[in-house]
């Protein structure tokens, strides 16, 4: 099993150059190339800002540079391992360094710091949301299961199906429109993640001789509902139709024969045999369902207005934020290969039977 | 109990010699296959609302436009309806037409059919950007106004007398009024009729449904089937490529496209299915991997054959159904991927597009438009659905355990 987990992190390194390549080549090839904002103000610029944003470019990507050059110098700004720039633009030595994901130049800001304000929020999201589905996946795929073939089962089939097929951003759409609009049932906020006065707010929730405070955390909790509702169903449905379908594989199998002829009670048999075979699948598709997460992330925080990564990037194509677009995917399919690691080597650990050639 | 069901009890009852069961008439996989999955009621009701799509797609421009079918004007008839049909409307008819005979022509395969129907379109194509030439400056309240004047004998308006981009310039007040008997589904809030929009919108769900899905499929073959064909270094090198492009979030990979290449529904079509093809790819890699080493394929090989005669001509037929499968739940949510991109904001501008309805339930005054979200909602979400039900009918059609043949 070493063995296996050393080689999957060997192979983790050509993975992440090709998804670098992937997202280069995306800009290289784009209409214009590297330096197409460049060329797109060109009328309305100011010579000392275009200067600017020339001198930028070309530290960056060299824009005389043939494209292999212009990606490897941008691979090493990109690297937290790499060449140190010196203050003139020569090359410094080799080693760790801060990953340098440039500037963008519409907020005028790094894109570092707004990466570090808005990962957190995108990943907090998916913290939340990824137990809440899985516990209820596997009750309802066991419910389901035990049912086989009656009213109960088949219903919940379709309705699951269903859930799958619903688009996030209509469900997203509606639970703004009618439950948190104020022309329907305002049960819910519409906006973001806090309040305006949260920062005033204690952080447990209290009762003050103004009434109830409901406290930071508590505020946050209730901003979250609609967003983690709408983010949970789709991949809870399909969670849950992958559990049905591998209890009742289990169930034909003999060792559930051996269990029952031993004379155990149904319940023993389905809750300990079976069941714990039947997660194997569940775990090997969570390399699936991250990037899923992630993806839903974008329609959702958009929604909701949450400052995530999804928001940031869908917010930065529509203002035609290059530069800003090119580090965050860069981001999301640094964190999606990642995950990616993560799932594969949980299942190795989980299914001793996988082979390791 | 009837009859049959009375010699089923007898012929099980004991003692008695039970009777052979007639034997069933020798079907292939393939056959049964289609024959369980048109029987399955799922299929049933997804193709039935396919069909619905497909006919709104197609006949749009007679089912909702702001030019009747038919005038008649100081004593003569004419169709200013026809008269404003685009060439890709010409196409979509004639393509449309031709489709359904060839379909009913029994003798061809299914492949020969499909190629008739490319060679048609690849030449009414440039026949119709030639020879069809709408008016460039469309008037929609054009016939309305003649009609207001009684300058019009007999009008024979669509059921729908309002197009898409159609902005009510003579009904400014119409704006974003709820659902109505003249506007059966409300009205946006540009002024154009919500039914009208979602009927050739259609057109953008059915088209990016099967082009997309379409690349996803060649191009998953093509990379799946030389990995598991060859083994070794072209399946590491190939496996890692599918990697980079599953850890990719899809919508992210297709948001940096949009970003960088602009609003285009052609590019979009292709962008789908370029980051769709890996699911295919994995699919065909293992069954060619089965494949590989049974007897007709070393025969082949020995026969020497060309590579591509092995690939496609031999090899693909056995292992092409997973494939199917998932290309039916491809354009599903290619579909998806689409109402979504324009629901950001990201997609086609000046086309009806169910997602970019969507975006204007929730304004940006804050208010909601309900009938904005729930319409074109409810057609991406029944047109998923659809695809959704069909793919899993031929999923357990194709599972062969299903069958009791393992």
């Amino acid at each position: 099993m070493t063995t296996y987990i050393i080689r999957r992190l060997l192979l983790f390194i050509p993975v992440l150059l090709g998804m670098t390549i992937v997202v280069f080549a995306t800009v290289a090839l784009s209409p214009g190339g590297t330096g197409a904002s460049l060329l797109a103000r060109e009328g309305g610029m100011d010579p000392r800002a275009r200067k600017a944003i020339e001198a930028y470019y070309n530290k960056r990507y060299g824009l005389k540079d043939p494209l292999p050059v212009q990606y490897f110098r941008w691979l090493n700004e990109v690297s937290p391992i790499g060449f140190h720039q010196n203050e003139d633009g020569s090359r410094g030595r080799f080693g760790i360094k801060m990953p340098d994901l440039g500037e963008s130049l519409v907020r005028h800001r790094p894109i570092i710091d707004l990466v570090k304000e808005c990962l957190p929020i995108t990943v907090l999201l998916n913290v939340i949301t990824i137990p809440i589905i899985y516990v209820i996946a596997i009750v309802a795929g066991i419910r389901a299961a035990q049912k086989r073939g009656k009213f109960a089962d088949i219903g919940m089939g379709s309705v699951l199906l269903g859930l799958w097929s619903f688009p996030q951003m209509l469900a997203g759409v509606l639970a703004i429109g009618f439950l948190a609009s104020r022309q329907y049932a305002k049960l819910f906020p519409t906006n973001g993640l806090h309040d305006l006065r949260s920062g005033s707010m204690p952080f447990l929730p209290a009762f003050t001789p103004v009434g109830f405070n409901p406290g930071w955390m508590l505020d946050m909790g209730w901003h979250l509902v609609l967003p983690v509702l709408c983010l949970c169903y789709v991949s809870f449905a399909f969670l849950a139709k992958l559990e049905r379908g591998a209890m009742l594989e289990n169930i034909a199998l003999d060792y559930v024969r051996t269990a029952r002829a031993k004379g155990l009670p149904e319940r023993t048999v389905l809750l300990r045999h079976v069941f714990r075979n039947s997660l194997i699948p569940l775990i090997t598709v969570a390399v699936n369902i991250l990037p899923a997460l992630l993806g839903g992330a974008v329609v959702i925080e958009s929604i909701f207005g949450i400052d995530g990564m999804g928001k940031l990037t869908v917010d930065a194509a529509l203002m035609h934020d290059r530069e800003l677009v090119l580090s965050d995917a860069l981001v999301l399919g640094f964190v999606g290969i990642v995950a990616y690691l993560v799932a594969d080597i949980a299942y190795v650990l989980a299914d001793p039977r996988v082979s390791y050639d | 109990m009837t009859n049959a069901a009375m010699a089923g009890s007898l012929a099980a009852m004991p003692g008695e010699a039970p009777r052979p069961e007639p034997a069933p008439s020798p079907r292939g996989l393939a056959r049964r296959a289609v024959d369980d999955t048109l029987a399955s009621w799922r299929t049933k009701t997804g193709l039935a609302w396919i069909a619905i799509v497909a006919f709104c797609a197609v006949f749009a421009p007679f089912l909702a436009n702001s030019y009747p079918l038919a005038v008649k004007m100081n004593g003569n008839w004419s169709s200013p309806a026809i008269k404003h049909l685009t060439p890709v409307d010409w196409t979509l008819l004639v393509v449309a037409f031709c489709g359904v005979i060839t379909l009913g022509l029994s003798r061809l395969t299914f492949f020969r059919k499909l190629l008739v129907l490319l060679l048609i379109l690849a030449v009414e194509l440039p026949l119709a950007f030639l020879f069809v030439h709408p008016p460039i400056v469309d008037v929609f309240q054009e016939y309305r106004d003649l009609q207001r004047q009684g300058r019009l004998q007999a009008v024979i308006g669509c059921p729908i007398p309002y197009s898409p981009t159609d902005r009510l310039r003579d009904h400014p007040d119409a704006r974003l009024t709820p659902p109505s008997r003249e506007h059966l589904f409300g009205v946006d809030m540009n002024g154009s009729d919500v039914l009208s929009a979602m009927i050739h919108a259609c057109r953008i769900a059915m088209a990016i449904g099967f082009i997309s899905t379409g690349i996803a499929v060649v191009i998953g073959v093509v990379i799946g089937g030389l990995m598991g064909y060859f083994v070794g270094w072209v399946d590491l090198f190939g496996m890692r490529f599918i990697e980079v492009f599953e850890a990719i979030p899809t919508l992210i990979l297709l948001i940096t496209f949009v970003a960088f290449f602009g609003h285009n529904l052609y590019l979009m079509m292709a962008i789908i299915g370029l980051t769709g093809w890996t699911g295919n790819a994995r699919f065909i890699r293992a069954e060619y991997l089965r494949l590989r080493n049974q007897d007709f394929v070393q025969a082949t090989i020995a026969a020497g054959l060309p590579l591509r005669s092995i690939l496609f001509r031999h090899m693909l037929p056995n292992g092409v159904s997973p494939v199917i499968v998932s290309a039916t739940f491809g354009i599903a949510s290619a579909i998806l991927f689409e109402s979504t991109l324009s629901f950001l904001g990201l997609g086609l501008i000046d086309e009806p597009s169910w997602g970019q309805m969507l975006n204007q339930a929730a304004g940006v005054s804050g208010t909601f438009t309900w009938w904005m979200a729930v319409f074109p909602g409810l057609g991406i979400f029944l047109t998923v659905f659809a695809y959704n039900l069909i793919g899993e009918a031929l999923r357990d059609a194709l599972d062969p355990r299903l069958h009791g043949i393992e």
